[in-house]
């Protein structure tokens, strides 16, 4: 009864405010709620968010830290979310559900010690592999092209592996393992792009 | 000694002369030359270039593409591989080894005159003193042929042309003497070798201790150093701080191991320098190159 006069009054007219004076309160709403909305998102994709967890700052951050993708010659850093998150608005939330599981796994303490870790490293590994497969590497293409590749430039084995892969429609992934973290003790070889 | 002239003169001259064939050694101011890198490789044997979990360019030797097809710069002959850091420990060698190169260049001229073949290596000595492991030969160079039909089997049960692809590697297991943990007694092997097939590799070895001393023979099951009938003659000297030496083989062959090479067909080959009393493992290495009698490939021994 109570609920139906709630929804009642929601769905009549105003007879106090103007048309205008709401416009601008929802209009200045939704930016305000879209503005914190989209904050958060991005302080979820932050490096400093995803190492303040233990599991990620003790275990694979390390490793991190001694690739390309964290230092070189020019100083471009890929951080965290560069690979792991998708950079469009749909996959982006589509990912960021999927990683809610990782907050239970967080709770459980799934992964919380290292032994733990390294005992999931594989499952971990090919779930991420799987999904950069599904998506032919588009988190390396946001930065990485075959077409602005300049094979004068690279080393010949480079030049030769990237020709291969473009013949034999290989994307990123297939090759590119354990470029920024350990590769997973168990690995196969198909799974090593052989 | 500055200029040590060691020869050897292998039983093989003598059967040169018996056999009436003429020792006509090349003018090799007028031969090309080849430059090849000889490289420290490690621990890195033929299973280890067939992980693809471990060697990035596995997947490609198991196509039989050749390891030259990436690891050589087609400009400067140089390679890019990691020698400094394999031979530093870093990666491929639980026995890091100081005071020597990781890589030496060395000049590779070859002919043939319709009767022999004639090899000729010219380095510029290295720098440089790591512990001593062969006290008798401050230097020592192998060679290895083997005619198109050396094969080895991935991971998949698929045969690749190994010796194509890889040069002496279809000899080199991770379960070889002075590997680690491995056999002291158990030698190079081809996989599923055999002499009648022609899965095996034919051996030329020169060595420089106690006056010079030669070798014939082949690697199958087994590393044998014995039993070619095809070396005529090996030579070898030290100019200064440059080292020549040079091999004279029947392209005939004719003994047990030998491989018979004829004009017009090219044959793939490796070669390895034990420089500064190394041994085992712990020598220099060429990747895979071919070798044409009168046809073009990697190294033309033109008449």
């Amino acid at each position: 009864m109570v609920a139906s006069n709630w929804w009642a009054k929601l769905r009549s007219p105003s007879v106090k405010y103007s048309l205008l004076t709401l416009s601008g309160v929802g209009f200045i709403s939704g930016i305000l709620f879209w503005g914190g909305f989209n904050t958060g998102m991005e302080a979820t994709n932050q490096l400093e968010f995803c190492i303040s967890c233990h599991e990620m700052k003790d275990n694979v951050y390390q490793e991190y830290t001694k690739t390309i993708h964290y230092s070189n010659r020019t100083g471009v850093r890929a951080v965290c979310s560069d690979c792991h998150v998708p950079k469009d608005w749909t996959h982006k939330m589509i990912r960021k559900i999927q990683a809610s599981g990782e907050v239970w796994g967080k709770i459980t303490g799934s992964i919380d010690t290292r032994e733990k870790f390294e005992a999931k490293r594989l499952q971990l590994a090919r779930s991420e592999w799987a999904r950069m497969k599904a998506s032919d590497s588009r988190e390396c293409r946001n930065c990485h092209s075959f077409d602005g590749m300049d094979e004068e430039k690279q080393i010949n084995r480079a030049a030769k592996q990237h020709a291969n892969a473009r013949r034999d429609n290989m994307t990123c992934i297939d090759c590119h393992k354990g470029i920024a973290h350990n590769k997973p003790e168990g690995m196969t070889e198909d799974e090593a792009g052989g | 000694m500055n200029k040590a002239l060691m020869t050897v003169s292998a039983l093989g001259l003598a059967l040169a002369g018996m056999t009436g064939t003429a020792l006509a050694a090349p003018d090799w101011s007028k031969v090309a030359v080849r430059k090849v890198a000889v490289f420290h490789p490690g621990a890195s044997g033929l299973e280890w270039v067939m992980k693809g979990t471990e060697h990035g360019g596995a997947k490609g030797t198991k196509k039989g593409e050749r390891c030259t097809g990436c690891h050589e710069n087609e400009k400067t002959m140089n390679i890019d591989i990691a020698a400094d850091r394999i031979l530093a420990g870093e990666k491929l060698e639980p026995k890091p080894v100081k005071g020597r190169v990781p890589i030496i260049m060395v000049n590779v001229q070859a002919a043939n005159d319709g009767s022999n073949l004639y090899l000729r290596f010219n380095w510029k000595e290295p720098a440089g003193k790591a512990a001593v492991m062969d006290k008798d030969n401050p230097v020592k160079l192998a060679v290895m042929f083997e005619d198109n039909k050396v094969v080895y089997k991935d991971d998949k049960g698929k045969e690749v042309e190994i010796g194509l692809a890889a040069g002496c590697w279809g000899t080199c297991h991770t379960d070889a003497r002075t590997m680690p943990g491995a056999d002291d007694k158990k030698t190079k092997y081809v996989t599923g070798a055999s002499l009648a097939s022609g899965n095996y590799y034919d051996l030329i070895q020169w060595k420089s201790g106690k006056g010079g001393k030669a070798a014939d023979g082949y690697v199958a099951d087994k590393r044998v150093m014995e039993g070619g009938k095809a070396l005529v003659s090996a030579e070898g000297k030290k100019d200064g701080d440059t080292w020549t030496v040079t091999f004279t083989r029947k392209l005939a062959g004719g003994g047990e191991g030998d491989i018979a090479m004829v004009s017009g067909k090219s044959y793939n080959m490796g070669f390895a320098i034990h420089n500064d009393h190394s041994a085992g493992r712990f020598h220099h290495v060429s990747l895979g190159y071919s070798l044409g009698i009168d046809a073009k490939a990697d190294i033309t021994a033109a008449k």
